[in-house]
């Protein structure tokens, strides 16, 4: 459940006077600055996820938020396109499902997560989906992701499952593990490929 | 966009005042005449229609777009960086958001009774509601930067630009946001992100109950320039957004609590508030009454307290073992339990009373309208008052 990875490093946070590439400040074609929310039960790894996209990125003129629960980080992709991520973490209990749409509003990305060891929390996933699909902006890309991929030996969910579920409803698919940063950068690329080359309003 | 306005935007008060000067001492310029003169006309164009918040928010946002171009091009800031551009528009937000406050502000009846009613809503929740009905891990409930990040949120009143409103939200967040980051860091607590930021921040949102909640944030929702209320900015204030509306929507299902039990605090904390609120002169019959019959009671030892209450049958049930009530005695039991109630509130509002003229000097004075029930929560107000009413040295000052 928790993150294993080690504190936020303070140090390398805010080195963002070295000549920013944003520093121009609009977003155009070139420069995206993009909302992602991340949905999903509480305890499914959501927050252990983007920090460990946040952190395991270690170009220093990249600008970075490391918030307990709002995180930014920029990435270059192959076509010299950089993506600025602000990530909305939400909260997974119960109780604040309602809340929702207040955080999804306008968000260019979701990223919905579940845990492979638990089958509630897939359950949960696909409630997202539907909610996003009815309520979400219409262009928005949708990721659904498998969480704790390291503890295969206590795997509920099989990945047949996540496959299939994310095909049917024209999603991006993968399973990762925070804990050993398996596919976290894979994620964050290939939803940068997705995203609509325009820039957001 | 971020780093090229910083500068400007996340800056304390006292720097921000330094620029909105600035901002001054330029419109006074001859050279901006032109600007001064647009300012103007669309403030005293306001008092032209009557009052409508979405429209309003409309037209001032177009306004701003309209002044910022303006601004661009004029010679006064001919080449200037993005950030002076900027640093003027903050100005000139805060200029016009001053000079239409009363007009834009908690201006409609509908805006006003809701505030009220959340204020009301939160002060009943106040007096029971307890970081455990939120499931709030022991290790986040730090005191110290509650109260902090209390205090951060009480001060969105004190200002009238919606930008500097909008600060006190962030500021609060930020305190909560970095006891998250260190008890992640030295308690080894695995950060739990919005899991555990949105229930410490409706917690303290209670705990603080600042006035005109809805209107305050309504209001930066309107505002707040556009192009600022992005990012980071616009997550910390969708959560209070969102606490609030948690907090309106708040039964017992919403959080971690017997429905009966919520319903008999709610009830209990309505009754404290109503008695709160009597007249003077019913109190002081209730205190004579009350007088008279709580001084042997709250005097020497329990077996005397025993005596009487048997002796008067007031509480017949006091021996009585769960197994032996039947259906029946419910409504009895309900019954004296709303007269113990109403009996322990008019306590204290006497004990409040006589307190607060001073009669008591050992017996502290409350701000709060409920001293009695503010000590469930462990608030710092109240607590001497609830442990010194079950002294028996009070009891007997009560009654002198």
């Amino acid at each position: 459940m928790g993150c294993s990875s080690s504190l936020p490093d303070r140090s390398s946070r805010r080195l963002s006077g070295l000549g920013n590439p944003e520093s121009n400040g609009v977003p155009d074609a070139k420069n995206l600055r993009v909302k992602l929310v991340l949905l999903g039960d509480s305890g499914v790894g959501k927050s252990c996820i983007v920090l460990r996209f946040v952190r395991g990125q270690f170009d220093p003129t990249s600008k970075v938020t490391i918030g307990a629960s709002f995180l930014s980080q920029t990435i270059a992709l192959q076509d010299s396109t950089t993506v600025k991520f602000e990530i909305w973490d939400t909260a997974g209990q119960e109780r604040y499902a309602a809340l929702a749409p207040l955080y999804y509003r306008g968000a260019a990305v979701a990223v919905i997560v579940y845990d492979i060891t638990s089958p509630e929390s897939f359950n949960k996933a696909q409630y997202w989906v539907k909610e996003l699909q009815k309520h979400g902006s219409p262009d928005i890309v949708l990721a659904l992701v498998g969480n704790k991929a390291d503890l295969h030996e206590n795997r509920e969910v099989p990945v047949q499952d996540g496959m299939d579920y994310a095909e049917k409803n024209g999603m991006f698919f993968i399973e990762t593990s925070a804990k050993t940063a398996d596919n976290i950068n894979q994620l964050f690329e290939e939803i940068g490929k997705r995203l609509p080359r325009t820039p957001p309003s | 966009m971020d780093a090229a306005s910083s500068s400007c935007s996340s800056t304390p008060a006292s720097e921000s005042s330094i620029t909105y000067y600035d901002f001054l001492n330029k419109m006074r310029n001859l050279a901006s005449l032109d600007l001064v003169r647009s300012i103007k006309s669309f403030i005293v164009s306001f008092s032209f229609y009557t009052a409508n918040p979405e429209n309003d928010g409309q037209r001032v946002q177009e306004f701003f777009s309209t002044m910022e171009a303006a601004i661009i091009d004029h010679p006064l800031w001919a080449g200037a960086a993005n950030e002076e551009v900027d640093c003027a528009m903050e100005g000139l937000e805060k200029y016009v958001m001053t000079k239409l406050f009363s007009r834009t502000f908690a201006a409609s009846p509908e805006d006003v009774k809701i505030d009220r009613e959340i204020y009301e809503k939160i002060q009943l929740l106040q007096t029971f509601l307890r970081p455990e009905h939120l499931d709030i891990p022991k290790i986040l409930q730090n005191e110290a930067a509650w109260l902090l990040a209390e205090k951060e949120l009480l001060k969105i009143n004190a200002f009238k630009a919606p930008r500097e409103k909008l600060l006190c939200i962030m500021s609060c967040c930020r305190v909560i946001n970095n006891l998250l980051l260190n008890a992640s860091i030295s308690e080894n607590h695995a950060l739990g992100g919005a899991d555990d930021f949105l229930p410490v921040l409706i917690y303290v949102t209670i705990k603080a109950n600042p006035p005109q909640l809805h209107s305050n944030l309504k209001f930066i929702q309107l505002y707040r320039r556009q192009a600022k209320l992005i990012s980071e900015a616009a997550y910390y204030f969708t959560n209070l957004v969102s606490a609030k509306s948690f907090i309106v929507d708040l039964t017992a299902k919403s959080i971690s609590m017997d429905e009966i039990e919520f319903e008999q605090s709610m009830q209990a904390a309505r009754l404290a508030n109503k008695e709160s609120q009597v007249e003077p002169s019913s109190r002081s019959y209730e205190m004579t009454d009350l007088g008279a019959e709580t001084c042997p009671g709250t005097s020497t030892s329990m077996d005397d307290r025993e005596t009487i209450m048997n002796g008067t049958s007031h509480y017949p049930y006091m021996e009585a073992e769960a197994g032996e009530l039947t259906v029946k005695d419910v409504e009895k039991l309900l019954s004296l339990y709303k007269d113990v109630v109403t009996k322990y509130t008019s306590l204290c509002s006497a004990v409040r009373r006589i307190s607060e003229s001073g009669k008591v000097p050992s017996v502290p004075i409350f701000r709060e309208t409920n001293p009695f029930f503010s000590q469930v929560e462990g608030k710092s107000e109240g607590t001497d008052l609830s442990v010194d009413l079950k002294g028996e040295q009070n009891g007997k000052q009560i009654c002198k």
